[in-house]
């Protein structure tokens, strides 16, 4: 309970940061004029050149402690860094597990440190009418390596999506070269060839498995799921309705989803199609392929089923397959296969669809404090090469070529045999995160497709070469609200989304009929669905108008 | 005339109580010895559901990899550190402020009892709280943790009413020996009140060690975080919805792992607690019934 009261206490920071910091804005300067604040930079600083500060420099981080690897004053990753770049990061050390709250605590104070990364898509607009942090868009050409991902990339849709109402963006985003999917199922390899069955390509192909799994283990729940004490569903709801066109769990965003067809949002929760994804998932509870208490039980009850032989399918990512089903799995059941498989095509045909369907990925972002300061040239380009440049992202991921990694002559990386990472040298004395400090969360993701895989097993590069043949969907056009459009939106969501997530349970567990789907949309209505679609429409009409 | 304890009601509630009681019990203690048995087996065999009450397994590896982590270390020194700085401090300040308030001739004494009460209620909140622990220079130092946290009121209030109870007669008689009002304190109260000493400094204690908040929002390096922080970060894991289904990097620390530092870090608190605990029931009910 007192947690709780504090956790509350903490959102509600949040709303008092923009209260603070409205004051503080009189002393803006002009966006152009950076003659004094050069100090450290580097002259001629390009796509190409490499990154070293004129003069030793020093900038402040908040860090993201994980604990699988926690921070280490004595990694290669900060001794290197300086000899490289001449700079060195002053961290201030956040444990993970509250990283968001210390974040809009530093950033309400006006205490936050320069450089704010592990801050994701969408989660920087709260503290953007404080004028806390900087409109980073602004000052873009001070970034050539950004603005050459973006360009070769073809980017600039998804960056779109990062607008507020004033037409500029506040946060670097982590940019991919391709859509990135990696959440799927995993399924018991053995069960199907005992059962004569081929790995399912479609959802209803699913079905049948599970299905023929069931005659033969009556015992069991072919698919029990995880991940859902946070958002009951979380991956199944997403995976399922994207390929319907109506993604829930942790798809379900802000609640609307983009209509090519007619131009419009419309409300994600009362789609025709996520009505079909429920009744989809409910004729699995119905027939016992589903276990009902996937939606509610904690991961380890999932994993204890799975492992145990009374599930045989459940969600599960590149990293989960290998660190947390695999290894019990085989001292459990000898026999035991399990692989990931690609994800089943629904009535859209082929897509793909990562996170937010965008290529962008958590990113930095910058206190406005940074712009006063005198190296304010030198950040920018030195987060420009640490975070964008191939060159600083082979960096932070794969650490010094002759220590943590070799580089034959086609390019391809291989970890040097004391070094582990991501079980590709089990038995090695030394972990590439914990030991040295690389493939470090905080500075390191994103970057090209090659880079991306360079540490993924062949089964993993196999399923990404599927994922990869199919056709992404387009990305929903910009429509950033207004300041006083967003505290409205934002009182309208929570009842909203508690009303879907509710039935959405209620209808896949049988609990409501199907009969009523009209008077559950009866009730969004009045919930406001209606009003909070014509806003976000509304702002997609304005922002287009202004900004074409 | 029948006797309480011989009468056959009395009987049926003892028997009642004795089940209630160790339902009671067995619930509680279950997922002590559970987290034991977790932090004696093998990851595989929690990960597969094995270990209930009985370490599958058996191995001390986990213990030895904990205990040779000096990140772990620091942080439990930390902790040491920070709890017997604090309950020092608090001891002071709480005992001073409800001696004084305990008098019933000083004048104001409603408006001192009343400002204390005030801070049960309302609060500055967090953001201003952080904004004068900054100004004040005390981010990431002890002090931050100590001072701000020095008078719990409930304490406080525990502690006034136990003074309040003392027979006024032995501080007059001091007074007319002609002992100060600073002697009268140390050598008179003090010594009848080991009982609600006792209490106070275990609940200070404990709320000491096992508080995370305060250090979660002042300190910013990795060793100054006592353990409770470095406890919060292994088992919690990401709290923000947001980041859990994204983040690729989705590593997990092995279960077993997680149980030794939780084993490691109440052994002590637990270990005291069964020796205070006689003061500890005088001390509460002391207060409570007199005052």
């Amino acid at each position: 309970m007192y947690q709780m009261n504090r956790r509350q206490a903490m959102v509600a920071m949040g709303t008092f940061a923009v209260l603070v910091g409205c004051g503080s804005d009189d002393s803006k300067k002009q966006a152009d004029d950076l003659s004094a604040n050069r100090e450290g930079a580097m002259p001629g600083y390009g796509a190409d050149t490499g990154f070293k500060a004129a003069a030793p420099l020093s900038f402040t981080v908040l860090y993201n402690n994980h604990p699988f690897y926690p921070i280490k004053n004595d990694w290669l990753f900060w001794s290197e860094l300086g000899k490289r770049t001449n700079v060195t990061f002053q961290p201030s050390v956040v444990p993970l597990s509250d990283y968001e709250n210390k974040r809009s605590l530093v950033i309400g104070a006006g205490d936050a440190p320069l450089i704010i990364p592990k801050t994701y898509p969408s989660q920087e607009t709260p503290f953007v009418a404080s004028g806390a942090i900087l409109p980073v868009s602004d000052y873009l050409n001070l970034m050539p390596n950004f603005a050459e991902k973006v360009a070769k990339w073809n980017l600039q849709p998804d960056l779109d999506t990062l607008r507020q109402s004033d037409g500029r963006f506040y946060l670097l985003p982590g940019l991919h070269q391709d859509h990135w999917v990696d959440y799927s199922l995993a399924v018991r390899e053995d069960i199907l060839e005992e059962l004569g069955l081929e790995i399912p390509g479609t959802w209803e192909e699913l079905r049948t498995v599970l299905k023929a799994m069931k005659e033969k283990y009556p015992d069991s729940y072919p698919l029990s799921d995880r991940w859902g004490t946070l958002t009951p569903g979380a991956n199944l709801l997403n995976i399922i309705g994207i390929s319907y066109g109506a993604p829930g769990g942790w798809g379900y965003g802000e609640g609307v989803m983009w209509d090519p067809g007619s131009q419009k949002f419309a409300f994600t929760g009362a789609m025709e199609q996520y009505r079909q994804m429920l009744e989809y998932l409910r004729t699995l509870v119905e027939e016992k392929l589903l276990d009902p208490e996937s939606f509610t039980q904690s991961d380890d009850q999932a994993i204890q089923k799975l492992v145990s032989g009374k599930s045989f399918v459940i969600s599960s990512n590149a990293q989960t397959l290998v660190n947390e089903y695999r290894p019990p799995l085989k001292k459990a059941n000898p026999e035991a296969r399990l692989v990931k498989i690609p994800l089943p095509v629904g009535p859209l045909g082929p897509i793909k669809y990562g996170a937010g369907n965008t290529r962008l990925e958590n990113g930095v972002m910058i206190s406005k404090k940074a712009r006063d300061s005198e190296n304010f040239v030198a950040l920018m380009q030195f987060v420009d090469w640490l975070w964008y440049s191939d060159e600083g992202q082979a960096f932070a991921k794969w650490g010094v070529e002759g220590v943590t990694h070799t580089k034959d002559a086609s390019g391809k990386y291989k970890l040097a045999p004391d070094v582990d990472f991501v079980g590709l040298n089990p038995k090695a004395p030394k972990h590439l995160q914990k030991d040295f400090g690389f493939s470090n969360g905080v500075f390191a993701y994103g970057g090209s497709t090659e880079l991306l895989q360079s540490t993924f097993s062949e089964e993993e590069i196999a399923f990404q070469k599927e994922m990869n043949a199919r056709k992404p969907l387009p990305v929903p056009p910009p429509h950033p609200l207004t300041d006083e459009e967003r505290e409205q939106v934002t009182l309208w969501q929570t009842p909203l989304k508690d009303h879907v997530t509710q039935n959405t349970l209620q209808f896949i567990l049988g609990k409501r009929d199907f009969s009523e789907w009209g008077t559950y949309v009866k009730e969004l209505e009045a919930n406001n669905m209606l009003s909070f679609v014509d806003m976000v429409n509304g702002a997609y009409e304005r922002y287009r108008k202004q900004h074409g | 005339m029948v006797t309480v304890d011989g009468s056959r009601g009395y009987r049926v509630f003892q028997a009642v109580n004795a089940v209630v009681l160790a339902a009671v019990v067995i619930v509680t203690l279950y997922p002590f010895v559970n987290v034991i048995a977790r932090s004696l087996s093998d990851e595989a065999a929690i990960r597969s559901g094995q270990v209930n009450l009985i370490p599958r397994g058996f191995t001390l590896t986990t213990y030895e990899y904990v205990i040779s982590d000096p990140t772990f270390w620091t942080n439990y020194r930390n902790t040491v550190v920070y709890t017997v700085v604090a309950t020092m401090i608090a001891m002071f300040m709480t005992t001073c402020y409800a001696y004084v308030l305990s008098k019933r001739h000083l004048k104001g004494r409603r408006f001192l009892i009343g400002i204390a009460v005030f801070t049960m209620f309302f609060s500055g909140g967090i953001i201003p709280n952080y904004v004068l622990i900054t100004s004040l220079g005390m981010k990431d130092s002890i002090w931050a943790i100590v001072l701000p946290n020095a008078i719990s009121v409930f304490n406080l209030l525990i502690m006034k009413a136990f003074f309040e109870a003392l027979p006024v007669e032995l501080e007059e008689a001091a007074a007319i020996d002609g002992m100060s009002t600073y002697g009268i304190l140390l050598r008179i109260v003090l010594p009848l009140s080991k009982a609600v000493i006792a209490t106070m400094v275990l609940f200070y204690a404990v709320a000491f060690w096992n508080s995370w908040f305060a250090a979660f929002l002042y300190m910013s390096q990795s060793d100054l975080f006592p353990v409770t922080v470095f406890l919060r970060n292994l088992i919690a894991g990401a709290t923000g919805a947001s980041s859990v289904g994204a983040d690729a990097m989705n590593m997990t620390v092995a279960a077993n792992i997680k149980a030794v530092t939780m084993v490691l870090t109440i052994l002590p608190i637990l270990g005291v607690y069964p020796f205070v605990q006689r003061y500890f029931v005088t001390g509460v009910t002391l207060g409570a019934v007199k005052g």
